[in-house]
């Protein structure tokens, strides 16, 4: 075994056994539907965070047998690219557990956690999958980064690069990841944290705009991330192996973006999960990854706030917790917009799932990504304090707590309420929220404070434990 | 039509629900060697079963692996029903042929992936060109397969401009009026479609199979 399997992985991927894109992906969802049934894999919406350890354990069994009996589609060569359990297990145990993510005065360090860990979760914020106007962009990124409570900042994408459309692979795609990531450099000089993590380059599409976000000076360095993402399912290719060649060859930290889709090819949320847990695998082996964002989604409707995208990150989060010691990330998709109460309850039965199953918080994906703007701080304010109240409380009452906030907007899912943009829920001069962003935000606080949640003190408690 | 017994019809609906293709095969030849019209079991069995299963599947009933057996099992009673039209003389029951993809730097093609599965099982001849579709290869599909609808698919806020080259690429060559050309897809709304001169727009892969037929319905009607 070698600490950069890349050579062996082109090797195997020009060898490996070909199969048509369509063939991998019927065999992919009969191989899960069979170890669904195998290790009698049971999803309750009732019980979204379960304790039953012999079915968490079952899942990362099915999970590492899914990645051995099938192992990677290479898009590009159109062959499977095959691992031995052996190697599997190796490569497993020799990823990362703990990270220095940042710099200077400004970095933190994120580290495996565990199931009802005491440690406190690392918060990333920032417009999650969700695209930015040019002129919101880093005022949006400015108010992520001047929180307190957020470690890590995650810059989104700009819709247009002055005013033009940003064409990927062409020259506009590289002009638009280097101001993209200028004004990521400048939003963290700006809230006075100028060595905080920048997560990703989002605007770029290709290796060479993932690339031309790396400057010293003015845009992502080597203490930065940079996500190199999957396909679902199961699937990756040369043009993202070549981001992670470059990304260990100068030592920046790769970022392990998957999207399995709920009701997708893994079928439902036994299945998702299984393909969740293995996606982990796709991540530590074929791209070194320094940490992983479980992006998890449901196949229409784009979000993982619902009862199956919770069950799923609670169970692939504690099966991975218990059988690794691997660095992943929750990746918060709301269907409701920003300035809304439903928002904000989404987040707090996502946050409360991540912090008792070993995950770190990521958020927050407003609008299911689809809105344009609707980021602002104070929802990564919230979504931290909701994880630091959730340490040291059991798996058995945060399932309580997350099915009362699910009655404050599963009835709303289907039709969600959108609310307002950046600009109409905070002052774009003091980036401060507005009143009633504000108003709304106090409310859902209170509410949970009621139900014993300490959003009050428990950040204060633990933050520097 | 002979009068066909109901239990082979629900063999034959039971195996295209299951997506089970042998047990397809069978019932679809049994249906034909006891006099079924090959035409009526499409319009009657296969569509009304499918449309079934893609209501299941919006619904979440049912997932994509089911949807996608499904719609594998429809193939080939489809291809067996099709041969027995077209060796009775009469004409093919294509409903229409769509030339379908995800347009150009678009890697994301589950969704287009779901739409070609529901229009084949709704008696559509779907060519798919897979993902990140240059404009010049929807063009060149169009015309050489004589398409009638030609379907973009866009996920990402920065693939979308691509649609409107696409559409603009039809226009500049002066095939714009020969298809309809409609768009679909994650980071896709109406104001969109229409923004850049669409011909309709489906927020779901249901809803387009319905624009589709509307659209053809539309054509016939002129």
């Amino acid at each position: 075994m070698h600490a950069n399997w890349l050579p062996e992985i082109v090797k195997r991927s020009e060898i490996g056994p070909y199969m048509k894109e369509a063939d991998f992906d019927r065999t992919f969802s009969r191989k899960v539907k069979e170890l669904v049934q195998r290790y009698q894999l049971k999803y309750d919406p009732k019980l979204l965070v379960p304790t039953d350890e012999e079915m968490i354990d079952h899942l990362y069994r099915a999970a590492i047998d899914l990645f051995v009996d099938l192992g990677v589609y290479n898009q590009s060569t159109e062959r499977r690219v095959i691992f031995t359990r052996e190697e599997v297990e190796q490569a497993i145990a020799a990823a990362p557990s703990k990270l220095v993510l940042g710099t200077g005065k400004d970095a933190v360090v994120e580290q495996y956690r565990g199931v009802e860990s005491n440690i406190p979760c690392r918060m990333h914020s920032g417009p999650t999958g969700t695209p930015c106007s040019e002129n919101y962009h880093p005022l949006i990124l400015q108010s992520c980064a001047q929180e307190p409570l957020v470690d890590c900042l995650g810059h989104g994408s700009i819709a247009t690069y002055m005013g033009l459309s940003i064409i990927p692979g062409s020259p506009l795609e590289i002009l638009a990841a280097r101001s993209e990531a200028a004004s990521a450099r400048e939003a963290i000089r700006m809230a006075g944290r100028p060595g905080m993590h920048i997560e990703d380059n989002a605007v770029s599409l290709t290796c060479a705009g993932k690339m031309a976000s790396i400057n010293q000076e003015s845009g992502l360095r080597v203490t930065d991330g940079l996500l190199i993402s999957q396909m679902p399912e199961f699937k990756t290719n040369y043009d993202q192996l070549s981001r992670a060649a470059y990304l260990q060859s100068i030592g920046m930290h790769i970022v392990d973006l998957m999207t399995p889709l709920v009701g997708g090819l893994g079928g439902g949320a036994e299945g998702t999960a299984i393909v969740t847990v293995a996606s982990h695998v796709l991540g530590v082996i074929c791209y070194s990854a320094s940490y992983h964002f479980m992006g998890h989604m449901h196949l229409l409707s784009s979000i993982n706030t619902d009862r199956r995208g919770l069950w799923v990150q609670a169970m692939a989060g504690q099966a991975l917790a218990c059988n690794t010691h691997l660095v992943s990330v929750n990746d918060l998709y709301t269907a409701s917009g920003l300035g809304t109460k439903e928002l904000l309850w989404e987040v707090a039965a996502g946050a409360m799932v991540g912090a008792v199953c070993g995950l770190h918080q990521h958020g927050v994906g407003a609008t299911a990504g689809n809105e344009k703007n609707h980021t602002s701080g104070l929802e990564a304010r919230f979504q931290a304090e909701v994880a630091y109240a959730a340490l040291g409380h059991g798996r058995a009452e945060i399932n309580e707590w997350i099915l009362e906030c699910l009655s404050h907007y599963e009835q709303s899912l289907s039709n969600p309420n959108l609310g307002k943009p950046f600009p109409e829920v905070y002052n774009i001069d003091s980036l401060e929220p507005n009143e009633k962003w504000l108003d709304s935000y106090q409310q859902v606080r209170e509410s949970l404070k009621a139900m014993k949640l300490d959003m009050d003190n428990a950040w204060r408690n633990k933050r520097h434990d | 039509m002979t009068e066909i017994s109901e239990p082979l019809y629900s063999d034959l609906r039971e195996a295209l629900r299951q997506g089970l293709e042998e047990e397809t095969r069978t019932a679809t030849r049994q249906a034909l060697e006891t006099g079924a019209d090959p035409l009526e079991l499409l319009q009657n069995v296969l569509v009304p079963t499918l449309t079934e299963v893609g209501r299941q599947f919006q619904a979440f009933e049912v997932f994509l692996p089911e949807l996608m057996a499904a719609g594998d099992a429809a193939k080939v009673a489809t291809q067996i029903l099709e041969a027995a039209i077209v060796a009775s003389g009469r004409k093919s029951a294509s409903s229409g042929t769509i030339v379908l993809g995800t347009v150009q730097s678009d890697i994301h093609d589950i969704g287009k992936n779901i739409l070609g599965t529901l229009l084949s099982s709704h008696g559509f001849k779907v060519v798919d060109l897979g993902r990140d579709v240059a404009p010049s290869k929807f063009l060149e599909a169009a015309e050489t397969e004589k398409a009638d609808i030609v379907a973009l698919s866009a996920l990402m806020t920065t693939t979308r401009p691509a649609t409107r080259n696409t559409i603009n690429l039809f226009s500049e060559i002066g095939a714009r009026s020969k298809y309809k050309i409609i768009v679909g897809g994650g980071c896709i709304d109406s104001s969109w479609a229409k923004e850049i001169g669409a011909d309709g727009y489906a927020p779901d892969a249901a809803a387009a199979v319905d624009l589709c037929k509307s659209l053809l319905e539309k054509k016939a009607e002129k």
